[in-house]
């Protein structure tokens, strides 16, 4: 637990280090900006003193109020945009060091957890990683720099006021903390009917036909007005705090300025506490108006701060992930494909291949049987290096397929997959994978081959369309596989059930585009029916004295 | 809250505010004393600034300044409790019409035809007007809420200022429209800006679940690392907008202000000089400070109020889209467990149906007197589903079928239910507890049910009860308890006429037959018509339906299986089977 925290609390500061820049743009700006904005009331109160003194307000006086401003103003959004950046900044660090990671997992990882789940890491929580910083430590480190500021100008002003405000302070902030954390509950109740409410929606048109031949109409009515009023209760609760929060600070800001009003009119005792001139009263007025804005955005920023801790704690964990270490076993150089003693199992204690031995010579026909759950597919992740073998070794064309650098893997073999696997992009993204080695002349002959061509020729914009799987039926997906299987020329063709689930006709297309792309290659297949039909094919079985 | 009525005539917006003409009320009420009431700050302000200058002076005494600023203090108190009432009304008041919206939505939706649903898109069409409702009386909220808060205020502001110095309000509002033009002139940008780095957040998104998703294609064909690479381009892009995007929302209000704020160079030189003596109008401090001030809070009030014209638009859009589906509410409250069940004859006089003008069925004759169990049975295909879909009312027919005598296409659709009851493939479970799924909300015992369907045994099992929820879908629940607790709801709610279609599918044998001798025990006086692909039973009922090439024959199961090859092969096979397994 130590390690992975170390490990995050590491990362984020070498994060922060690359960013350095921003960094340092951006605490600039945050000063720029909360000095700018104690600027202006101090201008007024120079403006009034003029005033009661009898004395004109000039011109020059009256552009730099208005340029202060202004200058607050534009420093403040700036201060805005760059505390944004420097989020964003964090979460593209976090969010490409998680996606570097994602080539490091075991495969297995991928089958064993959803990969909706692990999207949300990236997603959800790297956006609420970025809040945590955007919305959370980087702004409540100006709120309080802010803060201080009003304060320390106030106190060379009044020092009575400034003690008034150290007073209000505390319970101000301990009004607000309450007011948020009742709000958050009642927010967090709403969500939960909420979602009761919109789930009933389909849930209703599911059901329809019970609800009719019932007549449970007016009781799923009532279900439903039941979620509405529990959402409604829960609003109302948050209601009220949102309603009365706002006002509360309000009058006691009033409260405020009344008493330091009556202090500064108050004997001579309290003058020199409270000090003021009848400029610095109206400058002091309008600090009081802007001294609890920041209180309540810590207050918020608390919360965010707070919220963002499970976050934390996945994108840690998914860190922490234990990785791939592949072991730097080489096969002896023999260009076949060969198993020697290989043992494998996906859990402790549950072997699904033992001491399996096998050897295809190159440009052989080979297809495993055996029944269902007898290892014919791990056979063949094996192959595909997904994973490596307990024991004994694994032989493709000499190589350990788990070693074979990224850019080897399709010269070496091609893999077409059971399902077609749509990647986002264009027709040609799906045959080359992105891959920009691939030649136009590759494509084509792959097309060829797979007997895809004529379908490509009708599509407008033919390769560069969009890919969209309404434009292909159910076989000419599987085609498309085939093509994107064989256009590096791979020496070793491995074909994964494909057949399963096509109608004769295009199972015949199908066969027919394999069985040109057999040609000089080594085939090794896994579906029974189609071997037999592209030729010779010698039959290893799988699992058959278990 | 008490369950009140539905509204009649629900595709009008005025209805919702007359609905809501008390709460209306208060907001108008409390709205005007704050809105009104917000001049009073800077107007004590001021008083209060003028107070301290005149003590200063000797004019005024401590005793004045404590007066004034207990007042003052009074008046704050009194505008930000209205304003606190306010708030807290307009927000009820969106909650009670987005409540009153939905609710007549719904109504419309759970009275539509099952075939209107599914042939007009009307369930997803319902569906996302339903979450068009909020977005909806938010508009309508903000509208409320920003004409007493921009309106008003703007208003009682402009006539305070114009009160002050007329000459000098017209020159320092000069500047505001400019603010307007800066805004309209920007926005373009900003919206593009904006819909760039939705486009990046959503592309960024997609990338991401194909990169996992299709994690191990990658690795296979060795493309991870340039996958990497083209999300780390991704993310790079996403960074870009969502800065830019961010830049030209942050840099307009700045631009606004700065803008309407070009009025306060006027203010202070013009108002320093009516306080000087020099000016148009003779002003003392207070009055300088209230008009400043009051000058300053207008001035940000204007750049709001295009904030007023947003929100009616957006409210606008999803009315539009809401509206059409509005229906008169459908209030029906006959109470179908309080009308007796009454004892039925079901007879087919050579009927054909099928779907959509397909005769699948031809010349069907056959009749059902109280207590006889009917099996019906045939071929996979061979229209077994279909005889229960004519008598629900979902599929037509020719011929006739008559219930104690009555016409089915003659019945209302109540008067059809309060004959058939009705169990199909589907178990079309709630997501609400077990024991609702069975009463559906009636006074029903539903344990009594559960044990007639050996539910009971199974939820001891999983150490749960019935107050428990069955799941999204019944998910809770497994395949053959999900049937038997569709059954358990089937029974208690027992009309003259049951069609259980496949209840056994995926129940054991051992428990198929308990129920079974439960309800001939308990339904004596039923027409039950089970249709199944499983025969064990057929022997034990009193007649069989057998469906094969488009019509049927009607025999007890002995006969049957003299007269009818296709049914006695069929449960051979079956009874074979059955050997096999033991």
């Amino acid at each position: 637990m130590k390690n992975k925290q170390r490990l995050l609390r590491s990362f984020l500061r070498e994060q922060a280090g690359e960013n350095r820049g921003t960094l340092v743009l951006m605490i600039l700006l945050i000063a720029g900006s909360i000095i700018a904005s104690l600027l202006p009331p101090l201008v007024l109160e120079q403006v009034v003193n003029h005033l009661t003194a009898g004395q004109a307000v000039s011109l020059g006086l009256a552009i730099s109020y208005f340029a202060l401003i202004v200058i607050s103003d534009i420093l403040e959004s700036l201060q805005n945009a760059a505390i944004t950046v420097f989020g964003q900044k964090m979460t593209h660090g976090i969010r490409s060091a998680l996606c570097a990671k994602l080539s490091r997992l075991p495969s297995e990882y991928f089958h064993t957890h959803k990969a909706g789940e692990i999207a949300s890491i990236f997603t959800n929580d790297g956006d609420t990683i970025d809040v945590l910083y955007s919305d959370g430590v980087v702004s409540m480190f100006a709120d309080c720099f802010r803060l201080v500021g009003i304060l320390v100008v106030i106190f060379t002003r009044s020092v009575g006021l400034g003690i008034l405000l150290l007073i209000a302070f505390p319970l101000l902030f301990l009004f607000t903390r309450w007011s948020q954390k009742t709000s958050k509950s009642a927010q967090l109740d709403n969500r939960r009917a909420i979602a009761c409410v919109n789930s009933h929606v389909p849930e209703t048109i599911r059901c329809l036909r019970m609800i009719h031949g019932f007549h449970a109409e007016k009781h799923m009515e009532d279900t439903y007005d039941g979620y509405i009023r529990e959402s409604y209760d829960a609003v109302d609760r948050g209601n009220i705090i949102d309603s009365i929060y706002s006002p509360v600070i309000l009058i006691s800001q009033a409260a405020v300025t009344a008493v330091m009003m009556i202090f500064a009119a108050g004997g001579s005792g309290y003058r020199t506490l409270f000090g003021i001139s009848v400029g610095s009263a109206v400058a002091l007025i309008s600090y009081i108006g802007s001294v609890f804005a920041p209180l309540e955005n810590i207050g918020m920023e608390i919360q965010n701060i707070q919220a963002a801790g499970a976050a934390i704690t996945h994108i840690r964990d998914f860190l922490a992930e234990t990785e791939w270490q592949k072991t730097e076993t080489r096969p002896s150089a023999d260009p076949n494909v060969s198993f020697l003693d290989v043992s494998f199992s996906y859990e402790a204690g549950r072997p699904v291949l033992q001491d399996l031995s096998f050897t295809i010579e190159p440009g052989e026909n080979v297809t495993f049987a055996g029944r269902t759950g007898a290892g014919k597919s791990t056979i063949f992740s094996l192959l595909c290096g997904l994973y490596e073998p307990d024991k004994g070794v694994v032989s493709l064309q000499g190589e350990n397929p788990c070693l074979l650098p990224d850019e080897k893997k399709r010269h070496l073999f091609g893999l077409v997959e059971q399902q077609f696997i749509t990647v986002p992009g264009s027709i040609r993204d799906q045959i080359t994978l992105y891959d920009s080695s691939c030649t136009e002349a590759d494509i084509e002959e792959a097309l060829n081959v797979a007997g895809l061509s004529d379908v490509i020729d009708r599509i407008p914009d033919g390769l560069n369309a969009p890919m969209d799987e309404k434009l292909f039926s159910k076989g000419q997906l599987q085609l498309l596989s085939i093509a994107r299987a064989i256009v590096c020329h791979p020496k070793v063709l491995l074909l994964d059930e494909i057949t399963a689930n096509l109608d004769a006709d295009t199972e015949a297309r199908v066969i027919k585009a394999l069985e040109t792309s057999a040609q000089g290659r080594t085939v090794i297949s896994i579906s029974h029916r189609l071997s037999q039909s592209i030729g010779r094919t010698r039959i290893i079985e799988v699992g058959k004295e278990n | 809250m008490k369950q009140d009525k539905l509204l009649s005539h629900p595709d009008r917006i005025s209805t919702y505010f007359k609905t809501e003409i008390p709460v209306l009320t208060v907001v108008t009420i409390t709205g005007l004393v704050y809105n009104i009431g917000m001049l009073a700050g800077p107007y004590y302000e001021g008083r209060l600034a003028q107070c301290l200058y005149d003590i200063m002076n000797s004019r005024a005494t401590a005793g004045d300044m404590l007066q004034l600023a207990i007042v003052y203090l009074l008046v704050i108190a009194l505008v930000q409790i209205s304003r606190a009432i306010k708030r807290f009304s307009v927000r009820r008041f969106a909650n009670n019409i987005s409540r009153k919206m939905r609710r007549s939505l719904y109504n419309s939706l759970v009275h539509a035809d099952q075939k209107q649903l599914s042939d007009e898109n009307l369930g997803s069409l319902l569906t996302k007007a339903i979450s068009d409702v909020d977005a909806c009386s938010e508009g309508m909220r903000k509208f409320t809420t920003e004409v007493f808060d921009t309106g008003v205020v703007m208003i009682s502001y402009v006539f305070m200022l114009v009160h002050y110095d007329w000459r000098l309000t017209i020159l320092a509002c000069l500047f505001t429209p400019l603010a307007y033009i800066a805004a309209a002139a920007m926005k373009s940008k900003v919206t593009a800006a904006n819909a760039a780095y939705k486009k990046s957040a959503s592309s960024l998104s997609a990338l991401t679940m194909d990169r996992i998703s299709h994690a191990i294609t990658y690795r296979v064909y060795g493309r991870e690392e340039d996958r990497n690479q083209n999300y780390e381009g991704a993310l790079q892009d996403y960074e870009k907008k969502s800065a830019i995007a961010n830049l030209f929302e942050g840099a307009m209000t700045p631009l606004y202000d700065a803008i309407a704020m070009l009025g306060c160079v006027m203010v202070l030189y013009f108002g320093g000089r009516n306080v000087t003596g020099t000016g148009w109008v003779v002003w003392n401090i207070a009055a300088f400070t209230t008009f400043l001030s009051c000058f300053t809070k207008l001035a940000v009030k204007t750049s709001h109020a295009a904030k007023l014209f947003n929100a009616v638009q957006k409210a606008a859009v999803s009315w539009k889209r809401i509206r059409p589906l509005m229906k008169e509410p459908v209030d029906d409250d006959t109470d179908l467990e309080s009308v007796p069940v009454e004892k039925a004859d079901l007879s087919f006089h050579d009927v054909t149906a099928g779907y959509q003008d397909h005769p699948l069925l031809q010349h069907l004759t056959f009749t059902a007197k109280p207590g006889q169990i009917i099996g019906i049975t045939g071929e996979i295909a061979s229209g077994k589903s279909l005889i229960g879909r004519v008598l629900i009312g979902e599929a037509g027919y020719t011929g006739s079928i008559q219930i104690n005598g009555r016409e089915l296409r003659d019945l209302t659709s109540l008067q059809r239910i309060s004959f058939i009851t009705y169990m199909g493939h589907d178990p079309e479970l709630l997501s609400t507890s077990i024991a609702d799924n069975v009463t559906l909300g009636s006074r029903i015992d539903p344990d009594m049910y559960l044990k007639m369907t050996s539910l009971d045994t199974d939820l001891k099992e999983m150490q749960r009860t019935s107050k428990d929820t069955a799941g999204e879908a019944g998910s809770m629940l497994s395949g053959g308890q999900q049937a038997r607790l569709a059954l358990a709801r089937t029974l208690s709610h027992a009309r003259s006429i049951l069609v259980l279609d496949d209840p056994f599918s995926a129940v054991d044998r051992q428990v198929e037959n308990e129920i079974l001798q439960r309800i001939r025990k308990d339904y004596p006086d039923r027409v039950i018509l089970l249709i199944s692909h499983r025969l064990y039973h057929f022997p034990e009922f009193d007649s069989v339906l057998f469906l094969h090439d488009g019509t049927a024959t009607f025999l007890p199961h002995e006969e049957m299986m003299r007269q009818e090859a296709g049914y006695r092969s069929l449960y051979e096979k079956q009874m074979g089977e059955k050997d096999d397994e033991e």
